[in-house]
């Protein structure tokens, strides 16, 4: 336990030592705000884009749907790249194993440094509803439970994807390499949503269509937007997360037989 | 306590593939040893090494580091012992008392004796002018030092160090080789490089390896007696330039003089040194009995040369070590093995340094090794 603790110190220290963190959460919110309060509202297909102001409602809805993709392409692959990937290649992970930590260890440090990361960042997204409907601004009475719910839901997404993130950066000794295929892979499950509500429209295609529901990650996600805390997403989104985490730990260990 | 095993590795294996690392090595390192480990780029030196810390696993054989196995107990192995890889991979964003203070966070040490060991190593180890700079904006040589600090943070009964003088200069070398042997006294340590002359400073004893066999083993005059054969270095006038030449007749040509050198009784192999065109020098070497200065010198008078220079030299650890493991480098460049003039000697060489291969014969050794080379160069 201390030594994930310890681990996770370390890293986290080592992002915000870095401009990699700055940029990533000066980024993410300056994009995010612009794509709330800038851009107008408008449709695609069943989606709506923009448009915080055209709503005319007191609601953070469209946060909600623009958080998670946002996080898949751009947050979380670039907290997620160094922490394995880069480590290998430059060596210094040969260091860290070599002291008396398990590679377990190493792992879940590892991971709970990145998800404090993406947590806090997420956190700071707090500043838009606060500011918005709290102080200094009162636009209306917010209803706060969906918005709590909302967080919960990118909290459960971000758990898994970080892990998917650790998953890809433990595969591959170039943070680079580590940055695409996370963000491809992280896209994909979601834009399986997209399909999904594509497919659902044809009866035909209703299994095909039920199966992907089940691993997309969009769909896993909507209902927290709405307001819903659904259980089996959360259960969903933490076997995910387990499960990369369990892949990482054995390609850590695969080092010793390779 | 003196003889207590530190650690010991029998029959270690690795293969990479189709690749072998390392071919069942075995050897024992004692309490209060400083064991020079030495080979060519790409011996072993390294894998051999990462198993030792469990970094790797053997694909064969075992491992016990002070008593513990290494896949067994990787744990309490890795407790016990201070490890600098090869070039110091340290966080380069961190400054060097966060990085003691990671390590010895992590190594569960509490703040006093955190204090207490780091004050001492940073006087050892030279580190008090850059406590605060991140590691990034280190030399190399402070690199390493930093790394060095960290492996003996816990104070570590066993240190393993991978090429820990590479980056340093040459007073730098100096002063790490001194700490070293004050450090090693009540410490096992196992030091790899390929700068011989520190082995001969620093270590009482060296294991030879070649492509991941242990071909030497032993105390360094042990080892520098193996090769048996002496080295003579004589040097003939060639021209006298402006001066009155002073030898019989005229002064002799290069072939002339390569010829009598190679006819002397007890001389098995002629070798020119580069020397700019006022003399010839040659390198003879002779089997250790024999004393090859008498007949050296009645050939001159013979002939009526004029003798510059006559040494004879016993053979360096160098020379050994280039004798151990001159198969590799012939690897390294795709030669075939058996052409040149230096094959039989290192047949015999290979068989009196390798205790273990004794059983084989000469030919049959240097024919399967041959073999080896061959098929690792295509």
């Amino acid at each position: 336990m201390r030594n994930i603790f310890i681990i996770a110190k370390r890293d986290l220290r080592a992002q915000f030592n870095s401009p990699v963190a700055y940029v990533v959460i000066g980024g993410t919110l300056l994009l995010l705000g612009v794509l709330l309060f800038v851009i107008q509202h408008t449709r695609v297909g069943n989606v709506s884009v923009g448009g915080f102001w055209e709503i005319d409602r007191a609601t953070m809805d469209q946060m909600f749907l623009y958080l998670p993709p946002l996080m898949s392409i751009f947050v979380i692959p670039a907290v997620t790249m160094r922490s394995l990937a880069s480590e290998k290649g430059s060596g210094t992970l040969e260091l860290l194993i070599t002291m008396p930590v398990r590679d377990s260890e190493v792992i879940l440090g590892k991971y709970v440094a990145s998800c404090t990361m993406v947590l806090v960042l997420l956190g700071l997204t707090l500043l838009y509803p606060i500011g918005m409907f709290f102080f200094p601004w009162h636009l209306g009475a917010l209803d706060w439970g969906p918005v709590w719910s909302g967080y919960l839901g990118c909290a459960c997404f971000s758990v898994a994807a970080v892990g998917v993130g650790m998953m890809f950066s433990s595969l591959t000794e170039s943070d680079v390499i580590a940055f695409f295929l996370t963000a491809g892979a992280l896209f994909f499950l979601y834009a399986l949503g997209g399909l999904v509500t594509f497919l659902s429209s044809n009866s035909a295609w209703g299994v095909l269509s039920d199966g992907l529901a089940f691993v997309s990650f969009q769909t896993r996600y909507e209902s927290f937007a709405r307001g819903i805390i659904d259980t089996r997403a959360i259960v969903y989104f933490v076997s995910v997360a387990t499960l990369c985490l369990l892949v990482s730990f054995r390609s850590l260990e695969s080092r010793k037989w390779s | 306590m003196a003889n207590d095993v530190m650690i010991s590795a029998s029959d270690l294996s690795k293969s990479f593939g189709s690749f072998r690392a390392l071919d069942k090595i075995s050897f024992e390192v004692k309490r209060g040893e400083i064991v020079g480990f030495l080979g060519p780029n790409g011996a072993g030196k390294s894998t051999t090494m990462r198993i030792l810390t469990c970094f790797i696993s053997p694909t064969s054989g075992s491992a016990r580091v002070n008593g513990h196995d290494v896949f067994d107990e990787p744990l309490e192995v890795r407790k016990c012992l201070g490890y600098l890889p090869q070039r110091a991979p340290l966080y380069l964003e961190m400054s060097v008392l966060e990085y003691m203070r990671f390590a010895a966070d992590l190594r569960h040490l509490d703040e006093e004796t955190f204090r207490k060991r780091a004050k001492s190593i940073v006087e050892v180890c030279g580190l008090g002018q850059v406590l605060g700079k991140e590691i990034r904006h280190l030399s190399h040589g402070y690199r390493q030092r930093v790394g060095l600090g960290q492996a003996l943070i816990h104070d570590p009964p066993i240190l393993i160090l991978d090429e820990p003088t590479s980056d340093l200069d040459p007073n730098e070398k100096a002063e790490f080789l001194d700490y070293l042997k004050q450090i090693g006294q009540e410490r096992t340590v196992l030091l790899s490089t390929h700068n011989l002359a520190e082995v001969e400073s620093a270590c009482a004893r060296a294991i030879i390896v070649s492509r991941g066999r242990i071909v030497a083993d032993g105390p360094l005059d042990e080892i520098r007696a193996k090769s048996g054969r002496v080295r003579y270095v004589v040097a003939i006038q060639e021209s006298a330039g402006e001066a009155q030449y002073r030898g019989r007749g005229a002064p002799p040509k290069k072939g002339d003089v390569e010829e009598a050198l190679g006819k002397v009784v007890g001389v098995k192999k002629v070798s020119e040194l580069p020397t700019d065109e006022r003399a010839h020098a040659y390198e003879l070497v002779s089997e250790k009995e024999v004393d090859l200065r008498p007949d050296l010198f009645k050939l001159m008078v013979d002939k009526g040369w004029v003798l510059l220079e006559l040494r004879r030299d016993a053979q360096t650890l160098e020379d050994v070590f280039r004798n151990l493991t001159i198969g590799d480098e012939r690897r390294n460049r795709r030669l075939p093995s058996a052409s040149d003039g230096v094959d039989d000697d290192e047949g015999e060489d290979e068989d009196e340094g390798d205790e273990e291969d004794d059983d084989e014969g000469d030919d049959s050794e240097a024919g399967e090794r041959d073999e080896k080379a061959a098929k690792v160069g295509s």
